[in-house]
């Protein structure tokens, strides 16, 4: 036959019978094909325990170990107190630090007599400082020296700034300035509720990077894709209805994390309105960080493509969004990745409306981002998906 | 106007430097099997991806139902059902769950969409299994399914990629009644199918088409290929005494080829197949007065075919 003839051929004979018997077409084809996809994210993330694991516990379990290891308030040091004043005001800075130790039990102080003594036990990490009483102390001069192990800073800076405030009381220097005014715009929070939606957004990242990313990545592997590929369905519908599924995995894990700290870290706000516009946060969220994986990795065939970029997709993502410090903190460049990061917004958006019971309308200029960063990815993948094999 | 379900014609694809498939042009006819054939890299894969739109071709065009595979990709994967080498479906969701997963990407909904798979998953025999997880299915009901999902839309035609690979020998047979079967009920149901498996493109197929190096080597019916072989049918003769000159000569005149005599009393020679030369030599064996102790005569095999077109020897694999 001639390819005059072949274009010319009409339609088999019964093709048009078979497809116009109860078969949707146009939208509605597209709208099952993504719910086709969401059906079987959903029904794969119940029979597969590693994945609830690895998106929802590894966060709650996250939170618990890193608020405790670093919400301690610093206790314990040891610190060397030398006294070669031997006046009455060396005496009362002595009565002061061991006040200290009692007290808020900052410091383990030990009285060494020789200040080279002391200076090697510094050395030999026995100390984390030294406070030198010199021969003469007085308010006029000579002043007490402080010897401290900066290589712990947290350490030397607490020591320094109790042992600055004993000289102050000591010599009444202090006394001089009035207090000024401090109060707290919130009930208190510990830095355990401080990590709370840092945590939620950290179940969300995970969630998406198995839902958005792994899974569509094994699909691609081991042929599960091709099963999608050869059926009607539009490239978009295909493209949405991953995006939507991962959104679908992403926010179920970052929701149950956000109902598990509050049990955990009772949080200050939990009326209904912080809690659906949580809820909202999250789905958004998600589908922002599942279209950044899926945008990513819409053309990977290898699951270890994933895993050798996944340290540095946490790294850019997870840290710079705000979750374990203050943004405003950052230096320029780090600000700029912290400014297009999606997590940044959810992180943000959760922090006004749970911890600072902000209205709703605070986070609507959160929302748009998340939705606009979502919509952006969404396109660019549809470019790059490819449906041949 | 009814038309052949696939028309290719001069398709053509290529990977760099390297031609999987070179000027393919071939038909299918409705309510046929039809099988290609050919070593590993010969361009079957290829062309059937080219077919159910999962490669563009490089040149040449094809009709699948009636659609172009460039222009009309989503008529054409509307029409056509496949079965591929990998297992593609789910192993985490239960049968009747991989099967309602993928009716919805063929638009089928609600009750339409509840009764084929009833009806598909009883015609393979799995409706028992409905709410076995996938996994946990051996691989010949995993295969039942495959095919049960691949005929779920009623396609016009379905496309089956090695479909009995790794299968055992009860598994295989089952898988093949069965596509009888589906066959039985639906007369227009054209079937592609790629293998290796000479007896099973003999059992299934309707007319083969033996491939090589992206060509199309010689298509028609199993019997008919096997007949257009110059040789093939092996005859061994052994008699009670040495076979004296002039009788081997006169089953030489007979169309005998590929003459051996391991022994004395006994020839072995390859014949055209269908014309009964083995029969006939035994015939003037006898009739020339010796006792004939063992007779064995060979019909050709599909797998003789696939050998005298595509050679003994191995290649190397170039296409993916």
């Amino acid at each position: 036959m001639t390819g005059a003839a072949v274009e010319a051929a009409g339609r088999p004979h019964g093709v048009a019978d078979r497809a116009a018997k109860g078969v949707s077409r146009g939208p509605r084809l597209a709208l099952l094909g993504i719910l086709a996809i969401c059906q079987r994210a959903y029904l794969t993330l119940w029979r597969q325990p590693v994945l609830i694991v690895s998106t929802m516990l590894f966060p709650v379990i996250y939170l618990l170990v890193l608020g405790n290891a670093l919400n301690r308030q610093l206790s314990n040091i040891p610190l060397a107190v030398v006294d070669e004043a031997g006046n009455s005001l060396a005496a009362e800075c002595r009565r002061a630090v061991l006040a200290l130790e009692s007290g808020r039990a900052l410091v383990v102080a030990t009285f060494p007599a020789d200040r080279e003594e002391a200076l090697d036990d510094l050395r030999r990490g026995r100390y984390r400082g030294i406070w030198v009483l010199p021969y003469g102390l007085s308010p006029a001069g000579p002043a007490p020296a402080f010897i401290g192990d900066n290589t712990d800073r947290p350490s030397y800076d607490a020591l320094q700034s109790a042992l600055s405030e004993i000289w102050g009381e000591a010599t009444g220097t202090r006394r001089r300035s009035a207090e000024s005014a401090r109060l707290e715009a919130y009930p208190y929070l510990d830095y355990l509720t401080y990590l709370g939606p840092a945590v939620v957004c950290l179940a969300i990242f995970m969630g998406s990077m198995v839902a958005g990313g792994l899974q569509v990545i094994e699909d691609r592997m081991y042929g599960y894709h091709e099963g999608y590929l050869v059926t009607p369905v539009s490239t978009g519908a295909i493209v949405t209805g991953h995006m939507l599924a991962g959104t679908l995995v992403a926010g179920l894990a970052g929701a149950f994390v956000l109902l598990a700290i509050m049990l955990f870290t009772p949080l200050p706000m939990t009326t209904p309105e912080a809690l659906g516009g949580g809820l909202v946060t999250v789905f958004l969220t998600a589908l922002a960080i599942t279209a950044l994986w899926f945008l990513l990795f819409a053309r990977a065939r290898k699951t270890s493509v994933l895993r050798g970029m996944f340290g540095i997709i946490n790294v850019l993502v997870f840290f710079p969004s705000g979750a374990l410090y203050p943004v405003e903190s950052y230096p320029k460049w780090l600000r700029v990745i912290s400014d297009v990061d999606p997590l940044t917004y959810g992180v943000s958006a959760l922090r006004d409306l749970l911890l600072r019971g902000a209205p709703i309308r605070t986070c609507y200029s959160e929302w748009v981002f998340l939705l606009t960063f979502s919509l952006a990815c969404g396109l660019l993948t549809q470019v790059l998906f490819r449906r041949e094999v | 106007m009814t038309t052949n379900p696939i028309q290719a014609e001069k398709l053509t694809r290529k990977f760099g430097d390297t031609v999987a498939d070179d000027a393919v042009t071939f038909e299918v006819r409705p309510g046929e099997t039809y099988g290609l054939l050919g070593p590993n890299g010969a361009g079957k894969t290829t062309l059937v991806r080219m077919l159910t739109t999962l490669l563009p071709p490089t040149s040449g065009k094809a009709r699948v139902a009636g659609y172009d595979i460039v222009r009309e990709k989503g008529k054409v994967r509307a029409s056509i059902g496949t079965v591929s080498q990998a297992e593609t479906t789910d192993e985490n969701l239960t049968v009747r769950e991989n099967l309602s997963v993928h009716g919805k990407m063929y638009g089928l909904w609600g009750r339409t969409l509840s009764e084929r798979i009833e009806r598909r998953l009883t015609q393979v025999g799995l409706w028992d299994k409905r709410k076995q997880i996938t996994k946990t299915l051996s691989g010949g009901m995993r295969r039942r399914l495959e095919i049960a999902r691949g005929v779920l839309h009623s396609p016009h035609i379905l496309f089956l990629d090695e479909p009995t690979t790794g299968l055992d020998p009860q598994s295989r047979r089952a898988a093949w009644e069965m596509l009888g079967q589906l066959k039985a009920r639906d007369a227009s149901l054209a079937i592609v199918l790629t293998t290796h498996a000479m007896d099973e493109a003999n059992y299934l197929c309707d007319r083969v088409a033996i491939m090589d190096g992206g060509r199309i080597l010689c298509e028609d019916g199993p019997e008919a290929l096997k007949r257009s072989l110059p040789t093939g049918e092996h005859v061994e003769i052994e008699t009670d005494r040495t076979i004296e000159l002039r009788d081997k000569e006169s089953i030489i005149a007979l169309g005998a080829v590929n003459w051996r005599s391991p022994a004395p009393t006994s020839v072995q020679f390859e014949a055209r197949p269908g014309e009964g030369i083995g029969r006939l030599a035994a015939q003037l064996v006898e009739e020339r007065g010796y006792a004939i102790r063992h007779l064995s005569i060979s019909p050709v095999t599909l797998e003789d075919v696939f050998f005298a077109y595509t050679g003994r020897a191995l290649r190397e694999e170039t296409v993916a």
